[in-house]
């Protein structure tokens, strides 16, 4: 079993296949194709555990599409940042747990089969984007979690989701286009699709086309993460979603866009006078996303709107790591993506069962709820504390190492920016933890409502579990990501 | 100097920047849903152009050709990564104009200044009683 090779194409082969086969087979049978689509997202966990482990035992895995050797044919590799593909399954496969019961109140019958095919094409889209080592293959699999994430958006009842949707498919069109172009450059100056060649063969010395490709990369991957100044597609995309869709849109196509970033910037890891200034801008626009995305998600009265702000300001924590571009920085960024997205899982969960049972998203109408649904709440109240960054808890390891990061650029103020994004992340966590828990029930649907079913308890349950173990597992992780942390970009110390 | 002589040597992809910019100014300023896709089309078809024309080699020769017989020659590869690229914008195409469809049907325009006044406007254009069916 181990000596098979084939397990790295099966982790996106699998749930593309598995996803298309689910109207075929389960149309207007909504149980069975949740059953279907559990299992095939828990298959794709196991497939991505194996690999993981192999990854630990013997180091990175590279696979030749077709026999085709890399360099001519698309190869395939799994490495550290590859590694996110266990995470990204595992929190789909929670999703899609939650899915059972929430779509069927979310999502008109008739479409729900066709929600369980998209949520498995997306994480076969992701899962392919992880792994993928030519330029060209990128493009592909990213449009594929992109268009199955516009439409998942438009799965919703709600009038204003196909405008939501609208919205963020012409920007993530744009975004794509860009990045199309570039790959397009850089074959063109280099002749080769596969990454690793290409980087090699690129010629920094006449900056021009460089420049262009690597304008192009970064702002179609930063539209992608929403980074600040083109985040506004996202807070109305997430917002308008259905509950586990949000949790996959915030938690993993997202973090997509800054794991494209971290492929590609390697491609220009020899010009210096190019990468460090667009290192430079992404790193400031990280902070004014940090804060703004703080400041809005503070304003706001609908709570998965809140939540969606929020991601925009963790996007900016981020990409200040992956600006900052020294080690302790980098590999804080690259914890924090996986940390954020089991966060994020988890409070976009826990803000479905909340509106699963009672009707209601406004947070003051959320007000004596953790009398009603004590599990929930608390989920919820984990989250929110783990998403403000208390020290022993997930979203504390990534903040941390970024700050340390900060410190040794000799960048003090960005340590002040994240102290103060934190403290804004306080206060709205404060506010939404009062209002479930101090504040007697203004609603007759609120003091009515029942604790949520199983099958959405126990992805909470999990992802409360998950929030104290990232939290403790620091170290491990941390120890994980180094050796993957001196190849990007050249290694600056 | 030494600029304009090169970018003069290179029209061909001058056009397509341009084309790529007058898609995108469509797409980001046109507040008509139908024409925001048009001008994505027009985006797309600029980077297929632009990738095409890069596997154009000047003194290019075939590499699978009997003896004796010549022929202009333009790099396979180019090619086939755009008709993989035809094959995604045709998707995102029907995806938009489903979407358009809907948002006609439920929002009743597809000019986006008339969809936001209608939603100031509570119960001019109002959409069939839609909170009340995701909450129940």
């Amino acid at each position: 079993m181990t000596e098979w090779p084939h397990w790295l194409p099966i982790l996106a082969v699998l749930p593309l296949v598995g996803g298309a086969l689910t109207p075929l087979l389960f149309h207007r049978r909504p149980v069975a194709a949740w059953f279907w689509a559990v299992s095939v997202a828990a298959a794709t966990t196991l497939v991505a555990m194996t690999l993981l482990l192999k990854l630990i035992a013997s180091g990175g895995l590279s696979y030749a599409v077709g026999g085709w050797l890399p360099q001519y044919g698309i190869e395939l590799r799994f490495d550290e940042i590859g590694a996110f593909a266990l995470p990204a399954s595992l929190l789909v496969l929670l999703s899609l747990s939650f899915s059972r019961h929430y779509v069927a109140r979310a999502v008109d019958s008739g479409r729900i089969s066709f929600y369980y095919a998209l949520i498995l094409i997306n994480l076969g889209g992701l899962n392919g984007f992880l792994i993928t080592g030519d330029l060209f293959n990128l493009f592909v699999f990213m449009e594929i979690f992109s268009v199955s994430a516009y439409a998942l958006v438009a799965t919703a009842r709600e009038p204003v989701a196909a405008l939501a949707a609208l919205k963020y498919l012409f920007l993530g069109a744009l975004s794509s286009l860009l990045v199309l172009f570039s790959v397009g450059v850089v074959f063109a100056m280099t002749g080769t699709l596969n990454i690793e060649d290409a980087a090699a063969d690129l010629d920094l010395s006449t900056p021009m086309p460089a420049a262009l490709a690597l304008a192009g990369l970064a702002t179609g991957f930063a539209v992608k993460a929403a980074l600040f100044p083109v985040h506004f597609w996202l807070p109305d995309a997430h917002a308008a979603a259905p509950a586990p869709v949000s949790a996959i849109l915030s938690a993993l196509v997202v973090k997509a866009g800054v794991v494209g970033l971290l492929r590609t910037l390697e491609l220009f890891a020899g010009g210096e006078g190019l990468l460090q200034p667009m290192l430079n801008s992404i790193v400031w626009l990280g902070a004014l996303g940090a804060l703004g995305g703080a400041l809005m998600a503070l304003v706001q009265r609908d709570i998965k709107l809140m939540l969606a702000y929020s991601t925009v300001a963790n996007i900016g924590y981020i990409l200040i790591g992956l600006g900052l571009s020294t080690a302790s920085a980098t590999t804080g960024a690259m914890i924090h993506v996986v940390n954020h997205a089991v966060i994020k899982v988890l409070l976009f969960l826990a803000a479905g069962a909340f509106i699963h049972r009672t009707g209601l998203r406004c947070i003051d109408d959320l007000r004596g709820l953790a009398r009603r649904m004590p599990f929930t709440a608390f989920a919820m109240g984990v989250g929110l504390v783990s998403l403000s960054g208390v020290p022993p808890m997930a979203g504390f390891v990534g903040k941390w190492q970024i700050a340390v990061g900060a410190l040794q650029a000799g960048r003090p103020i960005l340590v002040a920016v994240l102290v103060i994004a934190g403290l804004l992340v306080l206060a709205f966590s404060v506010r939404v933890t009062n209002a479930m828990y101090f504040r007697p029930p203004s609603r007759i649907s609120a003091a009515a409502a029942t604790e949520a079913p199983v099958s959405m308890l126990f992805p909470l349950l999990v992802l409360t579990a998950g929030c104290f173990g990232l939290g403790m597992a620091g170290q491990v992780m941390l120890r994980f990501v180094a050796p993957a942390v001196p190849g990007l970009y050249g290694g600056i110390p | 100097m030494n600029l304009a002589a090169e970018a003069f040597s290179h029209v061909d992809y001058l056009v397509t920047v341009a084309l790529f910019l007058i898609g995108a100014w469509i797409l980001l300023t046109s507040g008509n849903l139908v024409k925001k896709v048009i001008g994505l089309n027009i985006m797309e078809t600029s980077v297929f152009a632009f990738i095409v024309t890069t596997g154009m080699i000047d003194d290019g020769a075939p590499p699978l050709l009997a003896a004796g017989v010549e022929g202009p020659f333009a790099s396979p590869l180019p090619h086939a990564l755009v008709l993989t690229g035809i094959v995604v914008a045709v998707s995102v195409t029907s995806l938009a104009l489903v979407l358009i469809l809907r948002v006609k049907a439920e929002l009743g325009s597809v000019e986006l200044d008339e969809i936001a006044s209608a939603g100031e406007q509570p119960g001019a254009a109002a959409p069939p009683d839609s909170r009340g069916h995701a909450n129940d």
